[in-house]
């Protein structure tokens, strides 16, 4: 506890110092946040539009798919914050910056962090609380207070699933940055099919997205507990709701893979 | 263009092709990731009409061979040639961006054949992947010879215009000094406003009218509503008209920007 605080600390300065280190290019700073703003928006719209034309998607109210991609979208605004870095590591490694991490006395997974201020996370934020809002505005649910606790541990979670996963996906990129293609790919496929009840989608499929690539456990089976959709999920009920603790695990997890991969880093070079 | 300038052009656009090749392992991960994505796009759009014959004035057999050729037609932009250290922006970040403009070969023909190239690369990947959905009935051809000619005049203008948007964004580099934000921006927005997502007669009234005044329509929308059999072939000379104009206007454009380009490129140090 005593190294904690001025560990924060030190990483609050830093954040400030990459904050004024980025406005130092003003057009590219609000760029990136307009980044935040486009992509979330052209997820929102592409939802709402197939909302709108295919009403009651697997049996769902168009209500409750809605906080699915409302859940989604706002856990990854939250990833973006706090760990979105990660996506960049490829080219920290193949441009040799990476390299000056491992020379610091801080740990290097935080320094992965800490290199570049989350400008298009304001984006995100802005995207997805208004999106989160609008959801919870228009679900009938009573909003008993395990209900908030739960949808509050459901946005953690799956800010760590997403974590967990592109974490993994990064301990790859430190000896092969060409890898990146796969983070890009699997970035589009979580944004592509994580904001609609899995079950449209065929067995296979959707088994996929829950032990593959673990993309039910970030919104849809916290949504599915939460409104009561729990027929045909694929797995018992209690596994799914324990989905906020499953995201914690597979962080856990994607960082023992990480700093394993780091061990073996011999740089671009060799 | 000199006679010469014609094999140091295939060569140069050849660039992406051959290195692709020699790397069969990332050619066999290019071609899983395309056959898992076209098959998720397959599962999502059958599974998107189970409770519904005609969406949009589409029916199912044309939502999906449109959402199937609309992964194909964005397959060029999946080309990494940032792995290879070749892009505008890691140029002009490194200094080297400067040898573009000392070579006997003019940047923007350089630029245009390595674009050409990619564009080239991609499309074979794209074809192939055509005639593997066609022949396992996986999507339609095209309802008759017009429509099948109509859709080729469309879409050789569409990748003319997409050449065109993707240059433009590459110029803005030589004013920002960073521009993979606008790069990330211009691909959204793309993806939105051309249909890759959703075919835009899925979007309301007022969204259309707005991708009706933007060039984005022009690369996908429009040469695959031709296709399907969604735009009759009495639109063809309006839409020929309007994406010529396109290409017409941002040729110029991006050829001004060009003799703009060469006096904004500093070299190392000033």
């Amino acid at each position: 506890m005593r190294g904690f605080l001025p560990a924060w600390a030190l990483a609050l300065r830093v954040v400030g110092l990459t904050f004024r280190a980025q406005l130092e290019y003003r057009g590219e700073f609000w760029m990136r946040v307009a980044l935040g703003l486009a992509w979330q928006t052209s997820i929102i719209v592409f939802a709402t539009v197939l909302l709108g034309r295919f009403p009651g998607m697997g049996g769902w109210s168009s209500d409750a798919v809605l906080m699915i991609a409302a859940v989604r979208m706002l856990g990854h605004a939250f990833y973006e914050v706090f760990f979105g870095r990660v996506g960049e590591l490829a080219v920290l490694v193949q441009e040799g910056r990476f390299d000056a991490f491992l020379l610091r006395p801080l740990p290097v997974y935080r320094q992965v962090q800490l290199s570049a201020f989350p400008s298009n996370a304001l984006g995100d934020l802005l995207v997805g609380g208004s999106l989160f809002a609008w959801a919870v505005w228009s679900i009938e649910l009573e909003w008993a207070p395990w209900q908030i606790a739960y949808i509050v541990a459901a946005l953690v979670g799956g800010m760590l699933v997403e974590a967990a996963v592109f974490t993994a996906l990064s301990s790859l990129h430190l000896h092969f940055p060409s890898a990146i293609t796969w983070s890009y790919w699997t970035e589009e496929l979580m944004t592509t099919f994580g904001n609609y009840p899995l079950k449209i989608l065929p067995g296979v499929i959707s088994g996929a997205f829950t032990f593959v690539v673990p993309l039910a456990f970030v919104a849809y089976f916290p949504v599915a507990v939460l409104t009561g959709n729990t027929a045909g999920l694929g797995v018992p009920v209690a596994v799914a709701a324990a989905a906020p603790l499953i995201g914690l695990a597979a962080f856990a997890g994607s960082r023992v893979l990480w700093n394993w991969s780091l061990t073996r880093y011999t740089g671009v070079n060799g | 263009m000199t006679i010469l300038a014609v094999p140091s052009g295939w060569r140069t656009g050849a660039i992406t092709a051959v290195t692709e090749w020699h790397s069969p392992s990332r050619m066999t991960a290019a071609g899983l990731r395309l056959a898992v994505h076209l098959f998720l796009v397959v599962c999502l759009w059958h599974a998107l009409y189970a409770g519904t014959t005609v969406s949009a004035g589409l029916t199912e057999a044309q939502a999906v061979t449109y959402a199937v050729l609309a992964v194909l037609i964005v397959r060029p932009r999946a080309n990494d040639r940032y792995s290879a250290r070749d892009t505008v922006i890691q140029h002009i970040n490194f200094g080297t961006i400067v040898y573009w403009f000392l070579r006997p070969l003019p940047a923007r023909r350089y630029y245009f054949f390595r674009a050409a190239g990619d564009q080239v690369y991609g499309l074979a990947w794209a074809l192939a992947g055509y005639l593997v959905c066609l022949a396992a009935g996986v999507l339609d051809p095209p309802p008759s010879a017009g429509a099948a000619l109509a859709f080729a005049a469309t879409f050789a203008l569409g990748q003319a215009v997409t050449y065109y948007l993707l240059l433009l964004t590459d110029q803005l580099c030589f004013w920002t000094i960073k521009n993979s934000s606008a790069v990330d921006i211009m691909m959204f927005t793309q993806n939105l406003l051309s249909g890759a997502y959703a075919a835009l007669w899925f979007f309301p009234g007022w969204f259309q009218a707005l991708s009706a005044a933007l060039p984005f329509q022009a690369t996908i929308n429009v040469p695959l509503s031709f296709y399907v059999g969604r735009l009759p072939l009495s639109e063809l000379p309006g839409q020929l008209a309007l994406q010529g104009f396109w290409v017409l206007l941002l040729a110029a454009l991006t050829r001004f920007l060009w003799t703009r380009a060469a006096g904004r490129v500093v070299a190392q140090g000033g």
